[in-house]
């Protein structure tokens, strides 16, 4: 088993992320099962519907990196939604619901960055405790009851496409874009790898490891207001239930593409694969004709089978 | 000590805010309300002890009801129930000790996994559960009710594994290590730490098991919904209980009696008619507060 798993080729192909793979393969048997679905337009569409879950992807890559996690993005999501789609602030402007959904995002963000990184509160507990409170608070304001509708022109805005590219999508490429160089080019990218490799190791060589991992988790937060807006855009109405399940989807996604806890081989593109992934295995699986159940049990053995791929990887290099 | 005074602090406040608190009715109410987080918190304490986490309890709780509710005999039903659920712990365990995969990812996809196999079983709740389940938990012995049975032998049961067996010795003894950062040092004293992290897994499963049959019997049907967020609730009453999420540090009791001041807190908000929205956001405020009070070194995860 070893001598297999030690050769030359095979390890090269082990280090290539899950997410090409995935995508690969979900595009061959889209094209053989149905080969008509295979057009710029329907794809475009089928794309757009992940925007969201791609923009809190870039949130999710970040904060993992740094070895930790946020789940906290469906309690944002839920609550820039209320903010816009209620009405408690009539006459707004739509730049004044952008800055505010951002300035809470952020807030969120430094909030979750502050107790995991000075107070050192586990990650997982520290995002869901927020997760669970801010669904909570939401729900109890609209009483349970979806508030209202969101303007339209946020609506406009989302169905503007560029021949086949929907703006949305153009939109979370820019950003993917941007969270490339930003990690790659600045001293902050090189201190985000250094703590994911060794948070002692980066401490000692002067790496202000505290700050990196709030300043990430702040970032984190300014991303999941981003696509809270895109996702408020793309629904166009008030809900207590859009985009619950998003931050899980998007540790899945983040995890299919090749980052893992501290482990950045993927970049920021292997994840950007995952989401695709994730787009393709909705439009597969709902051709044959598997509903929402088949779905959560996919989704549980995604993250398993990609999360037990890196983990087995770590059992060999020790 | 601080949790033992902030349950008997909210019990006397509610005693005398409320005139329907000390009826021995709403006692014995609020003892077969505990019990399944109680014996949840018990078994999430098991994998808590070893520094790690056991998120996929509350979907297997749904799913236990599930099984209860299929058109089947209880003599099947139940031991398929602890069948699986035992299962569910060694696969957890053993990707957790063999493969690597963090427990909170491992135990993640776990959850996903028992949710999309509920909802196949059951999409709406409903069904009956096997008349032995029903008896076991609405009947009185004695003239005591049921539940304060139940509660006796799942504490006996957990106090001979946690605190007078060699297993929750070494238990202890690998949390210990893991919060200190030296997840070896248990093994390195010959301590067989992959299989006995793999028992605590299972023992969390079979515990949240024996708790999905406690509910099944109180809502005498089969609910896909029912454990929602039941693995948080766990894990706030083991952190209110004392019990470092580290590893390496805590007691039984402390659990115990972290799970009734949770208990008390939503029998409290329930009398005196708070929003079940708020009680939510109000819960996830207590486990950012109790776990914001807890040291540890490790930073991130």
């Amino acid at each position: 088993m070893s001598a297999i798993v030690k050769h030359a080729f095979l390890q090269r192909l082990l280090r290539v992320p899950p997410a090409y793979l995935v995508f690969v393969i979900l595009l061959v048997t889209l094209w053989i099962a149905r080969p008509h679905m295979l057009n710029a337009n329907i794809m475009g569409i089928f794309i757009r519907q992940v925007a969201p879950l791609g923009v809190l992807v870039l949130a999710q890559l970040l904060v993992m990196r740094v070895k930790s996690i946020d789940l906290s993005g469906g309690g944002i999501i839920l609550l820039v939604n209320y903010f816009i789609s209620s009405g408690i602030f009539p006459g707004a402007t739509i730049p004044f619901y952008i800055g505010l959904s951002l300035a809470t995002g952020i807030m969120i963000g430094l909030f979750n960055g502050w107790m995991i990184g000075k107070r050192r509160v586990s990650a997982v507990i520290v995002t869901l405790a927020v997760n669970i409170i801010l669904v909570g608070f939401v729900q109890y304001l609209s009483s349970g009851k979806p508030p209202g509708d969101v303007p339209s022109y946020l609506n406009e805005i989302y169905n503007i496409k560029w021949g086949p590219v929907p703006a949305p999508v153009l939109f979370w490429f820019v950003l993917t874009v941007i969270m490339a160089l930003f990690l790659s080019k600045t001293v902050y990218g090189r201190y985000v790898t250094a703590v994911g490799e060794n948070p002692e190791a980066a401490h000692f060589s002067g790496v202000p490891v505290e700050r990196t991992v709030i300043l990430a988790h702040t970032l984190a937060g300014f991303i999941a207001a981003v696509a809270a807006l895109v996702q408020t855009a793309s629904i166009a109405v008030g809900s207590v239930r859009v985009g619950l399940d998003l931050p899980i989807m998007a540790v899945a996604a983040t995890i299919l593409g090749g980052v893992v806890f501290g482990r950045g081989e993927g970049g920021v593109w292997g994840p950007f694969f995952g989401v695709l992934s994730f787009a393709l295995l909705f439009v597969v699986m709902t051709t044959f004709g598997i509903d929402d159940p088949g779905k959560l049990i996919a989704q549980g053995l995604i993250i398993l089978l990609a999360a037990t791929f890196y983990g087995m990887r770590t059992t060999k290099s020790n | 000590m601080l949790p033992m005074l902030l349950a008997i602090g909210i019990a006397v406040f509610l005693g005398i805010r409320t005139d329907q608190f000390l009826g021995s009715e709403n006692i014995f109410n609020l003892i077969a309300q505990a019990m399944p987080l109680i014996i949840t918190a018990i078994g999430q304490m098991f994998v808590v002890l070893v520094g790690g986490l056991d998120l996929s309890v509350g979907s297997l709780i749904s799913f236990t009801t599930a099984i209860l509710a299929l058109d089947a005999p209880g003599y099947v039903t139940i031991p398929a129930v602890f069948l699986f659920a035992a299962l569910i712990g060694i696969s957890n365990g053993l990707v957790i000790t063999r493969l690597n995969v963090h427990p909170i990812i491992a135990t993640l996809a776990m959850q996903y996994v028992i949710l999309g196999i509920t909802r196949i079983l059951r999409p709406v709740s409903g069904g009956t559960v096997p008349d032995i389940v029903i008896d076991s938990i609405a009947g009185s012995f004695l003239g005591i009710p049921m539940p304060v049975f139940w509660g006796l032998l799942v504490i006996l049961v957990a106090w001979k594994l946690l605190h007078g067996s060699r297993f929750g010795l070494h238990l202890f003894a690998i949390g210990g290590g893991v919060a200190n950062s030296t997840p070896d040092a248990a093994r390195n004293f010959g301590v067989a730490d992959k299989r006995n992290i793999l028992l605590a897994y299972v023992a969390c499963s079979c515990f949240a098991a024996l708790a999905g049959v406690f509910l099944a019997g109180r809502i005498v049907s089969g609910d896909p919904n029912v454990g929602l967020l039941f693995e948080l609730d766990a894990i706030t009453a083991v952190a209110v209980g004392g019990t470092q999420l580290s590893g390496g540090i805590g007691s039984l009791q402390g659990t115990v009696i972290g799970a009734l001041v949770l208990a008390l807190l939503s029998n409290g908000m329930n009398l005196t008619n708070v929003s079940p929205f708020i009680q939510t956001a109000i819960k996830g405020g207590l486990l950012l507060l109790v776990v914001g009070l807890q040291t540890r070194k490790k930073i991130g995860l």
